[in-house]
């Protein structure tokens, strides 16, 4: 693996347990304790002040979409899934609900660490990823705007590799996506085209 | 000289799964009377018992217990799925073995259990297959609230699915709920060619009570007609449920009447839990009286040493005038908790070849 993981610093964070009192909860706390975490037990429903929580485990056997405050899959934090029973509907439900990463109940004495590091990788590259599907897709949305400056530009008398290149040098020029130069360039055509029309409807 | 082997039982009689639990010890105890009896038997049974009265959170210290305070690494007991996972655990720190006789959902294969009653392929399949032989495609499913109810629900849809049929509607009722209207509403207006409940307990009761009144009602639904499939109706619950019990299909390892499999046969039992039950003693006896190689004692008892799961007979069976009659049987189906080895999926069921009442 090229990309290496400093020690992550989890002390101080907050994990928020969403199971009933149990010695899993207890098993669980200890080694959230030992690792740094304050640990805080709900059942059976988190709060909106979970919002604030850095991590939430949560019964992948008892709970359902209505113990937590935000929409499946919309949790803003990492979660793990804490499974008793290995049944594909609740591992279905457990990762619709968003779960990063999984515990084995009965929990002992180790797994807390290593579940909390691959949920908390695994929601921030998640994250990262929808974040750049986002972008793309607003990029995506904007060829007709790339389109209609690059015809804009040719008007000018320039071939389309020409006019392409100038729509670039102007984007590096103004600091700006392709995209946003593109919607100045259409904006500024739009403009002057209404002041002419305007012009003209004076003329007449 | 024989051997005296102490066995633990962790049922709760009293709980709300009495009857089962009853039944569950019924038939160990049975088991354990036959093989003292026996006195050309190299063990005598002795019994520990412990009652969690049917508090969840009491099955792992009260198993604990059993495994600290007496010689038995062998206990039978649990009737729900989450008190068998409560207990594993403390099967882990003693190495010892629970033997699970009830049917469940599957997608479990402990190294520390031994499930002698049914998962998926051995109850919900053949029944499904029977249901689309007998009377259509079309499925109406409803369930209890939690695992049972969801996974067995699941699973069907998925088998309906892939049988070109189709699911009219699904409905999940709180555990305990006996207020029924809706799901019969729904059930009147989607008109499926069968119903399967894996409702449980009150649930249970109001719907099929409910049922009764909708079949005098709605010519739709005549006696015979959209039967209710169940995998875990057996006789435990005949008796209290009288008439509203007329015409339910079920599916399981043993139906009153029927033999008991595996190293149980020539016994009897009332029905699939007590046989299970008894089924599990005379297992375990006969593998502390065969020592040496376990996996191929475990195989000459008909346990997958893979699975710990117990190869068993299908029967289907129809309540008739309080009493369920055997209408289809198969050859004895291997378990397949994970629902991943096709080949041990049942085809169609061949018709019963005598009945059994």
């Amino acid at each position: 693996m090229s990309r290496r993981m400093p020690t992550p610093e989890l002390g101080g964070a907050t994990a928020l347990i969403l199971h009933r009192p149990h010695a899993t909860v207890q098993a669980l706390s200890r080694q959230l304790a030992a690792i740094g975490l304050h640990s805080e037990t709900h059942w059976p429903e988190l709060a909106a002040a979970a919002m604030a929580a850095d991590f939430v485990f949560f019964d992948a056997d008892q709970c359902h979409d209505g113990m937590f405050p935000w929409a499946p899959g919309e949790a803003p934090m990492p979660m793990v899934a804490l499974i008793g029973s290995e049944t594909p509907g609740r591992i279905e439900w457990a990762l619709g609900q968003g779960a990063d990463a999984q515990l084995l109940k009965p929990v002992g004495a180790g797994g807390v660490y290593s579940a909390l590091l691959i949920a908390r990788q695994g929601f921030e590259a998640r994250r990262a990823a929808l974040a750049e599907i986002a972008a793309l897709r607003a990029r995506l949305a904007e060829r007709q705007t790339v389109v209609r400056a690059v015809l804009l530009l040719m008007a000018r008398g320039r071939s389309e590799t020409e006019a392409y290149a100038q729509l670039r040098a102007l984007a590096m020029a103004w600091q700006d996506t392709i995209e946003q130069a593109a919607r100045r360039i259409c904006a500024g055509s739009d403009n002057q085209a209404a002041q002419q029309a305007t012009r003209k409807g004076r003329d007449v | 000289m024989r051997r005296r082997l102490e066995i633990g039982l962790l049922y709760s009689p009293g709980g709300d799964y009495g009857a089962m639990a009853s039944a569950c010890r019924r038939g160990a105890l049975n088991a354990v009377s036959d093989v003292n009896s026996d006195a050309a038997r190299a063990v005598v049974i002795t019994v520990v018992e412990r009652d969690p009265g049917g508090n969840l959170d009491l099955y792992e210290p009260l198993c604990t217990e059993i495994l600290r305070d007496s010689d038995a690494r062998h206990v039978v007991g649990c009737v729900t799925s989450s008190s068998r996972k409560e207990v594993i655990p403390a099967l882990e720190k003693a190495g010892g073995t629970l033997w699970y006789a009830c049917p469940y959902e599957g997608f479990e294969s402990s190294d520390r259990v031994i499930y002698t009653h049914a998962c998926a392929n051995q109850h919900l399949l053949p029944l499904l297959h029977w249901g689309f032989a007998a009377h259509g495609r079309r499925g109406h499913l409803i369930g209890s609230n939690y695992i049972w109810g969801w996974e067995m629900n699941r699973v069907a849809r998925e088998v309906i699915g892939a049988a070109q049929g189709m699911v009219t509607g699904e409905r999940h009722q709180a555990l305990g709920d006996t207020d029924v209207g809706r799901l019969i509403a729904e059930l009147r207006v989607a008109r499926p060619d069968f119903v399967l409940s894996n409702l449980i307990g009150q649930s249970s009761r109001a719907f099929l009570d409910a049922m009764r009144v909708l079949r005098t009602e709605d010519p739709y639904f005549a006696e015979g007609c959209c039967p209710v499939l169940s995998c875990n109706l057996t006789e435990c619950e005949l008796a209290s449920l009288g008439d509203a019990a007329e015409g339910v299909v079920s599916a399981g390892p043993h139906f009153a009447g029927a033999p008991l499999w595996g190293p149980a046969r020539g016994a009897t039992a009332g029905s699939s839990f007590e046989a299970a039950a008894y089924v599990a003693v005379a297992a375990l006896a006969a593998l502390e009286e065969a020592g040496g190689d376990t996996a191929a004692a475990m195989a000459r008892c008909g346990i997958d040493p893979e699975t710990h799961h117990m190869q068993l007979p299908v029967l289907i069976a129809r309540v008739e005038n309080g009493a369920f009659r055997v209408i289809g049987r198969s050859a004895p189906v291997a378990a397949d908790p994970y629902l991943a080895r096709r080949e041990r999926w049942p085809g169609t069921l061949r018709p019963a070849l005598r009945v059994v009442t």
